[in-house]
């Protein structure tokens, strides 16, 4: 029956043949059972959108090596000073216009010294204008014991050395008495074992440090202000980056929410200070705020007052120009993106679904802004750093003796042909600084904006 | 087209209006009067302030300020170089003619150079020499000007003494080297990276494919058909570079030691002369606010597809 019937019709085909044409069995089109149903499923384990931009950072080793070098200047800048014995505004007399790693005349005698002795305290390596120790009652502490003891006249140009297993443990050498390390000769001072309540601490060193990056005109450690200026502007970057952030982003979102007249005239407004060019006002908001805040300073006794006072007039003023200039492109950024979101269908769901003006801002804009914010913040501190140093370097910014990298690299280009390195550390660390910020932002921002997901 | 013109140069004028009145504002709101030194006596402090109409009402003085203005009269220096127009000492003593030169070869350069090197990078992508361009464009807008200023001055003024240490009134093609490269190697890395990321943008574009399969040269592709539309955003990106470079000079010219207008800004700032201040503020931000119309204007010409009368989303 079959054969006839396929030649009369040439599309006919014999399911058998076909089947076989194509190695299928007949059971092949049955429908499928349970199990196997289940084997077909593919669990994935659900990833939120912060796991996978993390995930997405991870993966950018530019991004991750320049992270981990921005690390190490925070350490550099926030815990460094704390592993120095100098501290960034002392000036050491004898130690002036030092170069990297060298050493005094009267630190080489000390450091010679410090290898044959268990510990010292060297009157030449004190800091400030007074290298000796005026008369009066001082308290060492050293291995648990107390050593207290009072000196009758001022003591200069002298090493107090410690040889605790002595009978003697306190000597006092005149640095005259040093040679080759060794001293010759000594008085042993008389001590008790309780201070008096007056008593000055004095810390004993086992080795005299270097000065890393050698010492600037009036003898302080230029390591020790390229660690703080480093801090300064690290700090100023940040909390202009945060100022910028929390007005931009309201302004922008209000403008953005509201839409219609708001909008227009808001917009207008950011026009208008996005076309001025705003260093020329920057330079005359500098000098034209110095007098106010120092008065705003003295006037107020709030910690708040204290603690802008304690920054400085001209760093405060930094902040001020930022909040008052440079948030524009941030209200720019956020508008645009409120503006993107409003019209999602989603959203129109929401809203239609009842959900209120503070669910829809609170579950939906908020969470799909927070990409461009994270991104144009980051990106706003090594601009707010450029700035800082651009002013400090032009002498408005931070005032001695406090340091910014804008200040030291200022105060370096004064005598840079004849201590080049001056300028070479801040500049180095300020370049550093910028480039893994920059690089940095630009990881978040490939890892957050979804729309270069590929 | 004219319309949109008009209506742009109406907003430019807008702008430098206000841009004088906060000027005053903040010029006035410094504590203290530009006479006072230790050595004056508040006669002679009044007869001084009397004698250039600042005893008067604010607005008076704000209003003597825009009328003279209007008519081209920028008032006479108080303490600077006292009894001087301010128009001769801005455009006679050669200060703009010279910060305009270096500005504008610094501009030349950025634009020569930046350009090139971003379409290099996007042919030439993935390779080394896209690699090596990367890595000293990324380094090369993370060196503020100064820094590089003052390097490139100890190298080559000092150690090597190829250039001369002070520029001065740049009397020849060697003295602008220095300053020109300090003013423009931000500006050039910057062009060159955007240029880059728009060329690669313009490369996958569907005509350009078309194009390849039609059988044009790539050479050809690139420099005739890619080119011009990735040009787009480096040209809206001219008018911030302008002015950069006008902030920039104010860090080149003290570093170059050049008598020009920048360097002199931040003098008459520190020294509080007012109409010197208020002259070159409005002259700086209206070169400013002049380049950023003339970009909008090019940037409209050279993309047909943006509509000038559409009101922008």
């Amino acid at each position: 029956m079959k054969e006839p019937f396929a030649k009369l019709s040439p599309f006919h085909v014999n399911p058998d043949s076909i089947l076989e044409t194509f190695g299928l069995k007949e059971d092949d089109f049955a429908s499928a059972s349970g199990e196997e149903k289940e084997s077909m499923v593919e669990m994935h384990k659900s990833i939120s959108y912060w796991q996978d931009a993390l995930r997405r950072f991870r993966a950018n080793t530019v991004s991750m090596v320049a992270l981990f070098v921005f690390l190490l200047c925070l350490v550099f800048a926030f815990i460094g000073p704390m592993l120095i014995p100098y501290d960034y505004s002392e000036q050491y007399r004898s130690s002036q216009k030092l170069g990297p790693m060298e050493y005094s005349k009267n630190e080489e005698t000390i450091r010679a010294l410090s290898k044959n002795v268990e510990a010292f305290y060297a009157t030449g390596l004190r800091p400030g204008s007074l290298t000796a120790l005026s008369k009066g009652n001082y308290v060492i502490s050293y291995k648990g014991k107390t050593y207290a003891f009072t000196l009758e006249k001022a003591l200069d140009k002298s090493v107090i050395v410690m040889q605790s297993d002595a009978e003697d443990p306190l000597r006092l050498v005149k640095e005259s008495n040093i040679k080759d390390g060794v001293y010759t000769d000594y008085t042993a001072i008389a001590y008790t074992e309780t201070a008096a309540e007056d008593a000055t601490v004095l810390k004993l060193r086992t080795y005299v440090f270097p000065h890393v990056f050698g010492t600037d005109s009036q003898g302080r450690d230029i390591m020790a202000r390229t660690m703080y200026g480093a801090r300064v502007s690290i700090i100023i970057g940040v909390v202009a980056a945060l100022i910028v952030l929390v007005i931009g982003s309201l302004y922008g979102a209000i403008s953005g929410l509201c839409g219609g007249p708001v909008d227009f005239v808001m917009m207008r407004i950011v026009e208008l200070i996005y076309s001025i060019p705003e260093v020329l006002i920057v330079l005359l908001l500098q000098v034209v705020l110095k007098d106010p805040l120092q008065a705003w300073f003295q006037s107020g006794t709030s910690g708040f007052v204290k603690a802008m006072s304690d920054l400085g007039a001209g760093i405060v003023s930094i902040f001020i120009t930022f909040a008052v200039l440079y948030w524009v492109t941030m209200a720019r950024i956020i508008r645009g993106q409120v503006l993107q979101l409003k019209k999602q269908e989603y959203v129109t769901a929401a809203t239609a679904l009842g959900a209120s003006n503070t669910r829809i801002i609170a579950k939906h804009l908020l969470p799909n802004c927070i990409g461009p914010l994270v991104i144009t913040t980051c990106l706003q501190i090594p601009s707010a750093i450029f700035l800082e140093s651009f002013l400090s370097f032009l002498g408005l910014g931070v005032s001695a003796p406090m340091a910014s990298l804008g200040s030291l690299c200022s105060d370096a280009l004064e005598t840079i042909t004849l201590y080049p390195y001056r300028l070479v550390f801040p500049a180095v660390i300020l370049t550093i600084i910028v480039l893994t910020l920059n690089l940095v932002g630009d990881g978040l921002r490939d890892a957050l904006d979804p729309r270069l997901k590929k | 087209m004219v319309a949109y013109i008009l209506k742009r140069v109406a907003g430019s004028i807008a702008i430098l209006l206000l841009i004088m009145v906060v000027t005053f504002l903040l010029m006035n709101a410094i504590p203290g009067s530009p006479f006072l030194t230790e050595k004056s006596t508040p006669e002679q402090i009044a007869l001084a302030e009397a004698k250039y109409g600042l005893d008067k009402p604010l607005y008076v003085q704000l209003w003597n300020y825009i009328k003279n203005y209007c008519v081209g009269d920028l008032g006479t220096s108080l303490k600077m170089q006292e009894g001087t127009p301010v128009k001769d000492i801005i455009f006679h003593q050669g200060k703009f003619a010279l910060s305009i030169k270096l500005g504008a070869c610094a501009l030349v350069i950025a634009v020569l150079i930046g350009i090139p090197l971003g379409c290099i990078a996007a042919y030439y992508r993935g390779s080394w020499i896209d690699g090596l361009l990367r890595v000293l464009t990324t380094v090369g807008v993370a060196v503020p000007t100064f820094v590089l200023a003052a390097l490139l001055l100890v190298v080559f003024s000092v150690n090597l003494n190829w250039f001369p240490t002070l520029s001065g009134s740049l009397p020849d093609a060697k003295s602008y080297v220095l300053p020109v490269i300090s003013l423009s190697f931000y500006y050039t890395c910057y062009i060159a990276k955007l240029m880059r990321t728009s060329m690669l943008d313009a490369i996958h574009q569907d005509y350009i494919r078309t194009a390849k399969a039609k059988g044009v040269k790539t050479h050809i592709l690139v420099l005739k058909h890619a080119l011009r539309n990735s040009l787009i955003p480096v040209i809206t990106y001219l008018g911030p570079v302008l002015a950069g470079i006008i902030t920039g000079s104010f860090v080149v010219e003290s570093t170059f030691s050049i008598p020009g207008l920048g360097k002199y800004f931040v003098q008459c700032v520190l020294s509080r002369d007012y109409p010197v201040i208020m002259a070159t503020t409005v002259v700086l931000s209206a070169l400013v606010i002049f380049m950023m119309l003339i970009v909008d204007i090019t940037y409209k010409l050279v993309d047909p597809r943006i509509t000038l009368t559409a009101k922008e989303e």
